[in-house]
């Protein structure tokens, strides 16, 4: 019956309750949504980072990460493939040949990190082949009697293999994605030209287009000149086993693109057998061998058991190589805590306000229920579910809400793209799919029963205080 | 015995440096069946004696015993139960709870009391048809007019057979005809049902009907006058 009573109480003032119910609702909603767009954002970095960048765990001889002389391979690799495979968690182990070097054209150069990899094991185990920016060619599908690299796109336009052309194709898409007449003529004017970077292209679109029109379309005019010659050379230099200057010319099999500018313009793979025919590397011998763990959070677990079977070696995870990355995981947690007391709080002074209304509006009711034999214990719950009521019916409206909006921009993606430089250049993507857990579901909608609890001890007690004889006289 | 006994009960207020006595020295008891009014101009102290004889106002001196309970030993959680056991209100406002039903109301303090669900049922229906409200047993307070309200009231009170119902000014709010209309219900259930009813009033129309006819002075019964 008082469950029934406070259920009715909180619809006898409709609007009162409702804007609280909505309060309630939309506060609950910017929480959970903020923090899925923050999550997505660093399980898209985390996501990236593992499968396309790091991988779990990486061993290598002990000073090789910092003098990355090539002559400092691992020295027993199938000890080394062995301990690992034989270790609980992890899934998938292969090794790489990992040299510094220079990467040129005729135009640039730019230094490099080249990765000679298993080309087989490497799609089994990462994800960067579908990275592979379409028309760009291939992930080393193609038969060649050249040597192949697979490269980034930014490291593509430092070294100028990628430039912007306005070319007739390029007019006729912007006028298939419906853009203005006058707009498409202004870039008419550019056409024919051959931009060999970024600046220069933006530059040249200062000149004709309006600051709002650069702002509005500045992807799609980017997208539409952006030009790639397949089959384009660079020329990679490095030094041999033997500290000799070595090197050879490599035909791009492929450009990938990611979220994080450092790895695109830095890293670039060849397939392990060209590269040990050119530094002169004998067959079994690796700088690096790389694990895939079953999941992200077995890795600290995981490592120090590593550790222990490879004493001789530096075992790294994947937090230890990009602290940042685990810092990240931290700093998000810290900010979701500080938003949800932010939200709490809120939602904790509008229930208080509405419980204090309600109490002092129902002073006289509240005397007669004493007076008639309701005691105190009973008038005290009363209070309490009414506002329980209140944060429940307002918690999981937002969090209906919240569960809807985030599964249609988990599909369709909150577009950044005006951020992408800053976000891509620290190794984040402007396009972000929203995602969250069910326990951190779970976890508000116990805070905010525990928060709609803690609120209504206030006005109950208030409740508790009246004096049957002088509510009775109040009005 | 009586139902009511008050002997030479206090009742004083420090509210300003002055000392109030709302009551002073007042002995009174009411039997069985009595179907009482006490009179008085404002402020001579009628519904603090009111509140005192129910239990919800403690005297400063004196004591006051319910069917043979004596009100100053009970602790404020026992006088609750106490209140809801032994005594039955009728408020001026009627005070009837807006978000239930008519029947819903009348239950009220038989559903405190835990009574199965079957005998609530049979009892509310009892008392609405009793006070004439039996069609009405699922309109809201909201719904009812003002006597009506206070009818269903009334039934509240008398639900979970009270020794006595106290009542203040019951009909205050009520035009003649409703006021008419509680007063013969009452009656009816103080001749057939012999419930004792305790009225505070101004109106005559409740002095008229009343068998016996106590005046208040400034906190002193000034006379009692009982009418055959």
């Amino acid at each position: 019956m008082i469950t029934s009573i406070a259920w009715k109480n909180i619809w006898r003032n409709k609007t009162r309750s409702l804007i609280v119910i909505t309060a309630v609702t939309i506060g609950v909603f910017a929480g959970i949504f903020s923090m899925a767009a923050i999550n997505s954002s660093v399980v898209q970095r985390i996501d990236a980072a593992v499968n396309e960048e790091l991988s779990h765990i990486q061993v290598n001889s002990k000073d090789f990460r910092r003098s990355s002389d090539i002559q400092n391979v691992i020295s027993n690799y199938p000890g080394v493939v062995s301990a690992l495979e034989s270790t609980a968690g992890v899934t998938q182990v292969t090794g790489r040949i990992i040299i510094r070097g220079i990467a040129s054209t005729a135009a640039k150069s730019s230094g490099v990190e080249i990765n000679g990899i298993d080309v087989e094991k490497e799609r089994e185990m990462f994800t960067l082949f579908r990275k592979l920016i379409p028309g760009t060619g291939s992930f080393f599908e193609t038969d060649s009697k050249f040597n192949t690299v697979f490269i980034g796109e930014k490291l593509a336009k430092e070294l100028n293999i990628i430039r912007y052309i306005i070319t007739p194709e390029a007019i006729s898409s912007l006028r298939e994605e419906g853009l203005p007449e006058d707009f498409i003529k202004k870039v008419e004017t550019l056409r024919g030209e051959r931009f060999t970077s970024d600046k220069k292209f933006e530059k040249a679109c200062e000149k004709i287009l309006e600051p709002d029109e650069i702002q509005k379309y500045r992807w799609k005019i980017k997208e539409a000149a952006w030009s790639y010659r397949e089959g384009s050379k660079i020329i990679l230099t490095f030094l041999d086993i033997d500290n000799n200057q070595t090197g050879a010319a490599f035909r791009v099999s492929g450009i990938f693109r990611t979220n994080n500018d450092m790895f695109e313009s830095l890293s670039l793979f060849v397939p392990i057998d060209e590269l040990r025919q050119l530094t002169g590397m004998e067959e079994g011998t690796f700088h690096r061998v790389i694990a895939r763990l079953e999941n992200d959070d077995i890795t600290n677990d995981i490592t120090p058991a590593i550790r222990e079977k490879l004493p001789d070696y530096e075992v790294l995870n994947w937090k230890e190589i990009q602290p940042d990355l685990a810092m990240i995981t931290d700093f998000i947690n810290q900010i979701y805590a500080v938003f949800m007391v932010l939200i709490l709080a809120a939602l904790a002074f509008g229930i208080v306000n509405t419980m204090l209304m309600a109490v002092l509006e129902r002073t006289r009711e509240l005397g007669m229920l004493m007076a008639i034999g309701m005691n105190r214990r009973k008038i005290f719950i009363m209070i309490m579910l009414e506002s329980i009521f209140l944060s429940i019916t307002g918690g999981f409206a937002g969090m209906a809400v919240s569960e809807a909006v985030i599964a249609i921009t988990g599909k369709t993606g909150i577009n950044l793209m005006k951020y992408s430089e800053g976000m891509e250049a620290m190794g984040y993507s402007a396009h972000l799919f929203p995602t969250i857990d069910a326990q951190f579901f779970f976890t508000t909608t116990i805070l905010i029963i525990l928060t709609g609890i803690v609120s209504a001890i206030y006005p109950a007690r208030k409740a508790l205080k009246l004096n049957p004889v002088e509510a009775l006289r109040g009005e | 015995m009586a139902v009511v006994e008050i002997n030479n009960v206090f009742k004083s207020y420090h509210d300003t440096e002055v000392e109030v006595k709302a009551i002073n020295g007042v002995t009174l008891s009411f039997e069985k069946g009595d179907f009482a009014v006490i009179v008085g101009p404002s402020g001579s102290g009628k519904t603090t004696l009111l509140n005192l004889v129910g239990g919800l106002d403690q005297p400063t001196g004196g004591e006051i015993l319910i069917a043979g309970h004596r009100l100053s030993e009970l602790k404020p959680s026992e006088l609750i139960d106490f209140r809801m056991d032994h005594v039955g209100f009728v408020f001026q406002s009627y005070n009837l709870i807006p978000v239930l039903t008519a029947s819903e109301n009348v239950g009220f303090i038989m559903n405190l009391q835990k009574w199965p669900k079957e005998k609530r049922m049979e009892r509310t229906n009892e008392l609405l048809t009793s006070v004439g409200l039996a069609d009405r047993h699922r309109s809201r307070p909201s719904q009812l007019s003002g006597g009506q309200q206070q009818r269903v009231a009334v039934a509240r009170a008398l639900a979970t057979h009270p020794e006595f119902i106290l009542a203040d000014e019951p009909t205050a709010n009520l035009d003649s005809k409703s006021a008419e209309s509680l007063l013969d219900i009452m009656e009816k259930l103080n001749h057939e049902e012999g419930m004792t009813f305790i009225f505070s009033t101004h109106d005559v129309r409740v002095m008229k009907r009343a068998h016996r006819v106590i005046t208040l002075e400034d906190g002193k019964v000034v006379s009692d006058d009982v009418r055959e």
